[in-house]
């Protein structure tokens, strides 16, 4: 079902966490709501479920206005960080709790907790209680839990951090193939950007408590609204170097990148990212930096220069080598730098 | 390098492994349990023996074994369960009576009152505490100097402090919260119960009460609900709020809240204090003294009254003593493995 914030807030006595978040989630679109800790992306997440009060503002779900409904009749899904596992009640309780809470008829509940279990493999372990299981059980137990009653929404509040890195990307396939199977609508709360990127239909940064920008993650990485955004999606992020436009080149202290298109201006950020970058003879190129470090991932090798005294950093070849503080020159593609209004922080180009 | 050498004395004070302790420290260790053992055990074991000896061998001095030092004698078995007969079993049904029904009575209102202490945020306003006063005083001074009659005085008044607190109360601006609702509980045990117990008796003699299980029962409860209070709030305030929160979303409502994931999951805490409260109302002897006089006696009382004018009865004291104790460390152990720590493990992460 859809889901709409409109000019949602919500204050903490004087401390306001979430400002003016307005979000339309169109029907079993995976929306992930991404951000450093303290954000308000789990605010606004717990105020969808009914477990904060709106201080102002509107959240529907379907047609339905829900801004004051109580959780239990929201028809919504939760997964927790923690699980939230009930510890006293079987695998098989837990799942089916939800159900049981709605008077759903004994027979019909075991079928579908059966059912729910499978789509998560848990139907050897229906007898367990959750501390004899391991963490990605315990997980998937959460999911489960879940999916048996056909919630209008999943609400999932960073459920894979918990994890290790390994089992963490086979859950993320997982997660991402039963959302598209179900079909429901949900919103998924990280601080995680390859998390971010690899689930959602659509990314929703948020700082500050303030909605930066909503967009697919192929834009969101392409086209950062703000410097904010920029700063914040990529690993590496995106290099952001001062300087200023002029006759259509964008000059800056230690070169220059030619730009055309761009309209003359004083006072500019010019953001490229590390793999739009190439690095090439300090006397040819078109800006001159010295390295810093050098680090082989094994892939490729990641090169820190610094740039008018800015750390500026660029992937390289995986044989690539060079001795701190030797002179380099960097290259970039015209077409993929972008550039920010020094004032405002927004972009004014693509 | 030298290999230490493995003296005697070196042995003995060097642990084996890095789990077991020194023989030296195992010896200390033993002989301390052991000494504490007896401190405990002995007077128990003085009790029992006694019960089973004629006068003459607890006046004539310490005998400690039966069948060598003494033989040992139904006789105050006999007197106690066949001559008293009815008059042993009576109290012992009010005892236990008394007992269960306070400490149920207490403990399912004082986790109710502790939950809610956990879980709501209370603002009570100063002005609206001060003006109950008021009202209070005031309702008293009609009743007791103009003769009004106590219930059209109490409706009156309960009718004016509602319609006061809803309007002018709400502009007050200092209010306690739930911290200074906890000292207030846990004030009223700050002085012994037995201060009040003129009023209480005035009370329930007003009532014609005096003399029943209902006066006992209640005056039990009161005065042991602060300490549920204390201890349970402890006890839930343990438990992560994520499962409530879980079991909202899920559909539950409060109290099938409370009692499907915050009871069971209290369980240790519970049998605790219900041990605990169970054996302050079975061993209540001053309040008791002045609210039963015959039919409501519980067993101390019975007890006390062995030593009447022919002086300390101790083999009639000590059979009562010894079935008085059987049923608390019965009900001890039945409750000793719910008191195991650990029931919460598998709630949250892992």
């Amino acid at each position: 079902m859809r889901v709409r914030l409109a000019n949602v807030r919500k204050s903490f006595g004087r401390h306001e966490v979430v400002r003016n978040l307005s979000l339309d989630i169109a029907d079993g679109e995976l929306l992930v709501l991404l951000g450093a800790s303290g954000c308000g992306k789990t605010t606004a997440l717990r105020m969808v479920a009914g477990l904060e009060t709106v201080t102002a503002g509107t959240i529907e779900i379907g047609d339905r206005d829900v801004t004051h409904v109580l959780p239990k009749y929201r028809n919504v899904a939760m997964v927790f960080q923690s699980y939230a596992l009930y510890p006293h009640m079987t695998v098989a309780r837990n799942i089916g709790y939800p159900l049981k809470l709605r008077g759903t008829p004994a027979a019909e509940l075991d079928a579908a907790v059966r059912s729910a279990a499978a789509k998560v493999h848990l139907e050897e372990l229906l007898d367990r209680y959750p501390r004899q299981l391991s963490g990605g059980q315990r997980q998937r137990v959460a999911l489960a839990r879940a999916m048996v009653r056909t919630p209008s929404v999943f609400l999932m509040d960073e459920p894979l951090s918990n994890l290790d890195a390994k089992l963490r990307s086979a859950m993320r396939a997982e997660l991402k193939r039963l959302q598209s199977d179900l079909g429901v609508t949900t919103i998924y709360v990280t601080h995680d950007q390859i998390e971010a990127m690899t689930l959602a239909h659509r990314v929703a940064v948020m700082d500050g408590g303030v909605l930066q920008q909503v967009a697919p993650p192929k834009e969101i990485y392409d086209e950062p609204a703000n410097l904010l955004v920029a700063r914040f999606i990529g690993a590496p992020a995106m290099n952001i170097v001062a300087g200023a436009m002029e006759h259509g080149v964008f000059r800056l202290r230690d070169g220059a990148v030619p730009l055309g298109g761009a309209a003359p201006r004083a006072s500019l950020y010019l953001g490229f990212r590390p793999e739009d970058a190439i690095l090439a003879p300090a006397d040819a190129a078109m800006l001159r930096a010295r390295i810093y470090s050098t680090e082989m991932t094994g892939n490729e090798t990641i090169v820190t220069c610094h740039l008018d005294g800015e750390p500026v950093v660029v992937r390289a070849d995986k044989d690539f080598e060079g001795a701190p503080d030797s002179a380099v020159g960097i290259d970039l593609d015209p077409a993929k730098a972008v550039l920010f209004d020094r004032d405002t922080g927004n972009r004014i180009r693509r | 390098m030298t290999i230490p050498e493995r003296t005697l004395l070196r042995r003995l004070f060097t642990a084996q492994d890095l789990t077991s302790m020194a023989p030296a420290a195992k010896v200390v260790v033993y002989a301390l349990l052991l000494s504490w053992l007896m401190v405990v055990l002995f007077p128990l074991y003085w009790l029992f023996i006694t019960s089973f000896k004629l006068p003459v061998h607890v006046n004539d001095g310490p005998d400690f074994l039966p069948f060598i030092d003494f033989k040992p004698s139904g006789h105050a078995w006999r007197y106690i369960f066949v001559e008293l007969g009815n008059d042993t079993l009576r109290p012992y049904l009010s005892s236990v009576i008394v007992a269960s029904c306070s400490t149920v009575l207490c403990v399912l209102i004082g986790a109710f009152a502790a939950y809610a202490l956990v879980r709501i945020q209370y603002r009570v306003k100063v002005g609206n505490v001060a003006a109950f006063l008021l009202f209070l005083a005031g309702t008293v001074y009609v009743i007791v100097n103009l003769g009004a009659p106590w219930p059209v005085a109490a409706a009156v008044a309960s009718v004016l402090f509602v319609l006061f607190a809803t309007s002018v109360g709400r502009s007050f601006q200092r209010s306690l919260g739930n911290d200074d609702i906890l000292f207030w509980i846990i004030s009223n045990r700050i002085l012994p119960p037995v201060v009040v117990v003129l009023p209480v008796y005035l009370m329930f003699q007003r009532l014609g009460l005096l003399d029943t299980h209902v006066a006992l029962i209640a005056t039990y409860t009161a005065i042991n609900l602060p300490i549920v209070v204390w201890l349970m709030r402890d006890f839930f305030a343990g438990i992560p709020v994520d499962l409530e929160e879980s079991a909202q979303i899920d559909g539950a409502s409060r109290f099938r809240i409370f009692f499907t994931i915050v009871l069971p999951l209290g369980r240790p805490g519970l049998a605790a204090t219900s041990l605990l409260i169970l054996i302050l109302a079975w061993n209540e002897y001053l309040l008791a003294l002045f609210i039963s006089t015959a039919d409501a006696q519980t067993m101390p009382m019975l007890v006390a009254a062995q030593n009447a004018t022919r002086g300390p009865q101790w083999w009639y004291m000590s059979v009562l003593i010894v079935i008085m104790i059987a049923p608390i460390v019965l009900t001890a152990a039945m409750l000793q493995r719910h008191i195991a720590r650990g029931l919460m493990v598998g709630a949250i992460k892992g």
